[in-house]
């Protein structure tokens, strides 16, 4: 990541709809060989970014650069540039893992002496070499979306533009699925992804979070962990409602967030407080199973900036 | 404009098409049957149309009248009445479509040569059965009172060559048997043969509703190239119906194809480039499958019903209206299927519609293609 100039740049993108504006005077900035993780609640304007530079909407104002081509006017010059996959599954379910896989690299111009290379090559990398005459109506979500990234992937972009390419898939294929984009990350492809998971965006090499189509916080997942002064005080207690009426109001507890079960208290000193937080439990007479200091994670962190902002 | 992206979009289409039912269905076979529908539903043979007789004559002349009169298959006796208001009251509940009186001193008169005093009534609620049933009485009766002129003639001794009676005959050009289904048929293949516009309308909003064409929009496809793609499956399915459906007019409704076939087909490739450029633009145009489908009930069908001149002649049509005819390649269609199909014309008469068809196509098409933008929303 030496290189400076970055492959990705926005200055005050801006895109409007019908009653409200999805992407807010946007400054952004990836640099080449980035695994950027592009993170916010639904409706923060991530769909309408990733459309935006991958050249599918207009823009209303602003200005943007990618892959050194100028979006509003060379929107189709970039397009050979990029591997865009949409949130949805847009491949042709009545075609074949393969004729998808084709369709694609004739469009994208694969050489025809590459292609049969390059095609065994994603079917392996993807898994889906034993599945590849199946029609992709007929393929799982999770190998879906493998197909759908093997197919952004067939003229060797230099940029990947994905939209929550692992919603609704199961926790091992979306394993599977980061896997193969750490891969592609190691090898020097630029890779913006959206995700509603934070722990796929601990994975990035850098978080963007974007909160009513502005970029709150850009940075790396370690110094947006440390924004969070607070520590993190973990409870599993047998009543976790009557945990929730009084834990706040506790002295030293700044923010009380729920984890299934647990109960994640944010207070400013986890030494200090845990013994006050055991007494608090035992003289409301609530049992628990366990009370210890955890670690900060990105979740904490963004819930943390997100109830900050909607005050 | 690179082949390799239309040949791609074009392969991809074609499994699409033979991959998924309802579109194989909607193409192959719609096509061949709105023919059978509206070739039976349009034209109708009447036949076996009840009618009452009310002779007050009786005498042997009128019994032999009536007998040759409903001779055949056109009409069938329903009863023989003996009063007027019984005719009026069968007419009233709709048991006969007419009703054949015949004067008292019907043999008399016929033989004096004073006319032929029958009167014909007809339930004017149904015309089409009581007007083919006086047409069909006014044609026997005039073949009886020549037949009866001339036996007597002979038996007055006369020659039959030097008093012929009456005899008008009108003499029907390109359509001898006079055969309504002969003169419409073609004109209904060429509308049938034009639905391939419907699925072509059809695909492109299948694919904005599926996500695929946000895919594509990413790519570096061209805009015309992705539009003509799409189009060559459905003119290479739409010439199978051309074979299939004047072989099954042939077949089925002994409608004779007197033209030049290689001709028709290939001006029907012509037909249906243009054809289905004006569906491209219904899908460029409509977002959703539903709403292609109705725009192009609207603009590519119902005008072929009533603007092309199938069923309304175009001459009678006021001027914008006929400009507006002009604007659709099933005008022209038209033409060219009605001329090699009848009377055989050559490209030496064909050539301007074939002409005004590319032309039509190629606008078109422009036009889809300049709409069309790889842009979402």
């Amino acid at each position: 990541m030496g290189e400076e100039n970055p492959i990705i740049q926005t200055r005050g993108l801006t895109r409007d709809f019908k009653k409200n504006r999805a992407v807010d005077s946007l400054d952004l900035s990836i640099r080449r060989g980035e695994l950027f993780g592009l993170v916010g609640p639904d409706g923060a304007g991530k769909t309408t970014t990733l459309r935006l530079l991958a050249g599918l909407l207009n823009v209303n104002a602003g200005e943007a650069i990618v892959a050194g081509f100028d979006l509003k006017t060379q929107a189709e010059a970039i397009k050979p540039h990029v591997g865009y996959m949409a949130q949805q599954f847009s491949l042709y379910a009545e075609l074949s893992v393969l004729e998808n896989l084709q369709f694609f690299a004739e469009v994208y111009d694969v050489r025809p002496a590459d292609l049969a290379a390059r095609t065994e090559r994603l079917l392996s990398f993807a898994g889906l070499t034993e599945f590849k005459d199946r029609r992709a109506a007929h393929l799982s979500g999770g190998m879906q979306k493998k197909l759908a990234l093997a197919c952004t992937l067939v003229h060797q972009p230099e940029i990947l533009l994905l939209d929550e390419p692992t919603t609704g898939v199961d926790p091992i294929s979306r394993r599977e699925f980061w896997d193969i984009l750490t891969g592609l990350y190691l090898d020097g492809t630029t890779i913006l992804v959206s995700t509603p998971y934070m722990d796929e965006a601990d994975r990035c090499s850098w978080v963007g979070l974007m909160y009513a189509g502005r970029m709150v916080i850009c940075d790396t997942p370690q110094r947006i962990r440390d924004r969070l002064e607070s520590e993190v005080i973990e409870l599993f207690p047998r009543d976790w409602q009557a945990v929730q009426g009084f834990a706040a109001s506790l002295p030293g507890v700044r923010e009380v967030q729920t984890y299934g079960e647990a109960i994640h208290l944010l207070v400013d000193s986890g030494k200090k407080r845990l013994p006050e937080i055991e007494s608090a439990l035992k003289q409301h007479k609530i049992g628990y199973r366990s009370a210890r200091i955890a670690p900060a994670r990105m979740e904490e962190a963004f819930i943390s900036l997100i109830r900050g902002m909607e005050g | 404009m690179s082949l390799r992206h239309i040949l791609a979009v074009t392969r991809k289409e074609f499994h699409h098409i033979f991959r998924d039912r309802s579109t194989l269905v909607l193409v192959l076979l719609t096509p061949t049957l709105l023919l059978l529908l509206m070739a039976y539903a349009l034209t109708v043979d009447i036949k076996h149309v009840p009618i009452a007789v009310l002779d007050y004559d009786r005498s042997p002349t009128s019994t032999t009248f009536v007998q040759q009169i409903t001779a055949g298959e056109d009409l069938d006796i329903y009863t023989y009445a003996t009063s007027m208001s019984e005719v009026e009251s069968l007419l009233m509940r709709g048991k006969i479509k007419a009703a054949l009186i015949i004067s008292p001193g019907f043999g008399r008169d016929l033989l004096n040569l004073k006319g032929i005093p029958i009167q014909v009534i007809i339930d004017g609620t149904e015309p089409e059965s009581g007007n083919f049933a006086v047409d069909h009485i006014a044609r026997r009766a005039e073949e009886f009172v020549n037949q009866a002129l001339a036996s007597q003639m002979q038996a007055m001794g006369l020659q039959l060559e030097s008093l012929q009676p009456l005899d008008l005959r009108v003499r029907t050009w390109y359509n001898p048997d006079l055969k309504p289904r002969n003169d419409l048929i073609p004109g209904l293949i060429s509308m049938v043969l034009g639905l391939p516009a419907l699925s072509v309308a059809l695909t492109l909003a299948h694919e904005r509703e599926h996500g695929t064409l946000e895919q594509l929009m990413a790519t570096p496809i061209g805009r015309a190239e992705l539009l003509l793609g799409k189009m060559i499956p459905y003119i290479i399915v739409g010439l199978i119906n051309v074979i299939a459906i004047p072989a099954l007019a042939g077949a089925w409704f002994h409608v004779p194809f007197n033209g030049n076939f290689l001709l028709f087909f290939g001006l029907s490739a012509i037909f249906l480039f243009a054809i289905l450029s004006m569906g491209i633009i219904v899908g460029v145009f409509m977002r959703t499958q539903a709403a292609a489908l109705a725009l192009s009930f609207l603009v590519v069908f119902f005008p072929g019903f009533f603007l092309t001149g199938i069923f309304f002649p175009l001459a009678s049509m006021p001027e914008e209206m006929r400009m507006e005819a002009l604007m659709l390649p099933g005008t022209h269609y038209a033409v060219i299927t009605r001329g090699v199909y009848l009377p055989g014309v050559g490209l030496d008469v064909l050539w301007p519609y074939a002409v005004m068809l590319i032309f039509l196509g190629v606008v078109f098409t422009g036009v889809a293609a300049l709409f069309f933008r790889k842009k979402l929303g």
